[in-house]
């Protein structure tokens, strides 16, 4: 029988992240005002998905599963495409990054990386669909740019997050228990 | 081709994308502006009253009003910016709106529009105000009842019109 890509224990651990992104975005709060903030806890989720299922492919079904749920429970100020196709490309943005890399977020270079092309991934989706339904420019000269830098550097920091949090799962021996379970 | 040139490359890429970004948002003000009267600023929103055109609302102006924000019950997120009703006044002034005046902000691309009387916008706990998206766009939010819901605001504005009773 030909073996399934990724095994049915994968795709539950998966769908768990996704879930985890979705909580993620409504219960966890950040004092700051700045646009893209709520990337530094989407894309540590992101970062140790990737690593616990360190498959090509596991970033976008991530992104993919929380954005069909973050669809259905209406999250977003723009339609329901706008919110699925943000939180899809956020995991396809983060596995092409680890496909060019050819890495796992183990590494912190490669986490950050990941992090920011990941987070800028959703940034391009919500600036192409402005310009494919003709949204007004920017109110604010140089707002693009604000906005841009301030995704990369969430992302950066969700990047950076994510790193620490798969270290301190090593040192809990979690990658050897799952090793086992396998 | 070694991890160093895939990181480097990865960088180029980057700053490649910031490149597109931004060529594509100063080509889209080069034309706004062709298109715009020349007392309109590119990403200015323009005020009518009564079908005239008033007024261009540009970010200078901005510094001078006072901030509001106020926590949305839906997401608990802060909307923050400032008040319709402090917009209206620097630049109409208060003799020329009354309580059944109705002020009209409508966005082209998202197609919607909300009427409110002047008398709904100049109470401040109404919170009628602008609250600058993500991508530097005005949304018009509210804690107003029935105009207290995401669905209702409206995002990306670009046109405030103002009819006389």
């Amino acid at each position: 029988m030909k073996q399934r890509y990724f095994s049915t224990f994968q795709l539950i651990l998966l769908t768990l992240f996704s879930a985890l992104v979705i909580v993620a975005k409504i219960a966890l709060r950040t004092p700051l005002q700045l646009s893209g903030h709520s990337g530094i806890f989407w894309m540590a989720i992101i970062i140790v998905g990737a690593r616990v299922v360190p498959k090509l492919g596991a970033s976008s079904i991530i992104g993919v599963t929380s954005g069909i749920l973050a669809s259905f429970l209406g999250l977003g100020d723009f339609g329901a495409l706008n919110t699925f196709l943000s939180y899809a490309m956020v995991g396809v943005g983060s596995d092409l990054m680890l496909w060019l890399l050819r890495s796992d977020t183990e590494n912190l270079v490669v986490a950050i990386i990941v992090g920011i092309f990941g987070h800028l991934g959703k940034f391009l989706t919500k600036w192409l669909f402005g310009i494919i339904t003709g949204a007004p420019i920017g109110f604010v000269a140089l707002g693009l740019l604000q906005a841009f830098l301030s995704y990369a550097i969430f992302g950066a920091l969700g990047g950076l997050l994510g790193w620490l949090t798969l270290k301190a799962l090593k040192r809990a021996g979690f990658f050897a228990y799952m090793a086992e379970k396998r | 081709m070694d991890q160093k040139k895939r990181i480097l490359l990865a960088g180029a890429i980057l700053i490649v994308i910031l490149g597109i970004v931004l060529g594509v948002d100063f080509l889209q003000r080069q034309q706004a502006a062709k298109e715009a009267p020349a007392d309109m600023p590119p990403g200015s929103i323009p005020i009518f009253v009564d079908g005239g055109f008033v007024a261009s609302f540009v970010p200078d102006d901005l510094s001078q009003l006072p901030a509001a924000s106020f926590v949305d019950a839906e997401e608990g997120k802060t909307q923050d910016g400032w008040l319709l009703r402090d917009v209206l006044l620097l630049y109409l002034g208060e003799d020329n709106l009354q309580d059944e005046t109705q002020v009209t902000v409508s966005s082209s691309s998202r197609e919607k529009s909300r009427s409110l009387s002047w008398a709904e916008i100049d109470q401040q706990e109404n919170m009628v105000m602008f609250d600058l998206s993500g991508r530097g766009t005005l949304k018009l939010v509210s804690t107003l009842p029935g105009f207290d819901i995401r669905d209702s605001w409206i995002q990306d504005v670009d046109k405030i019109e103002i009819t006389s009773p």
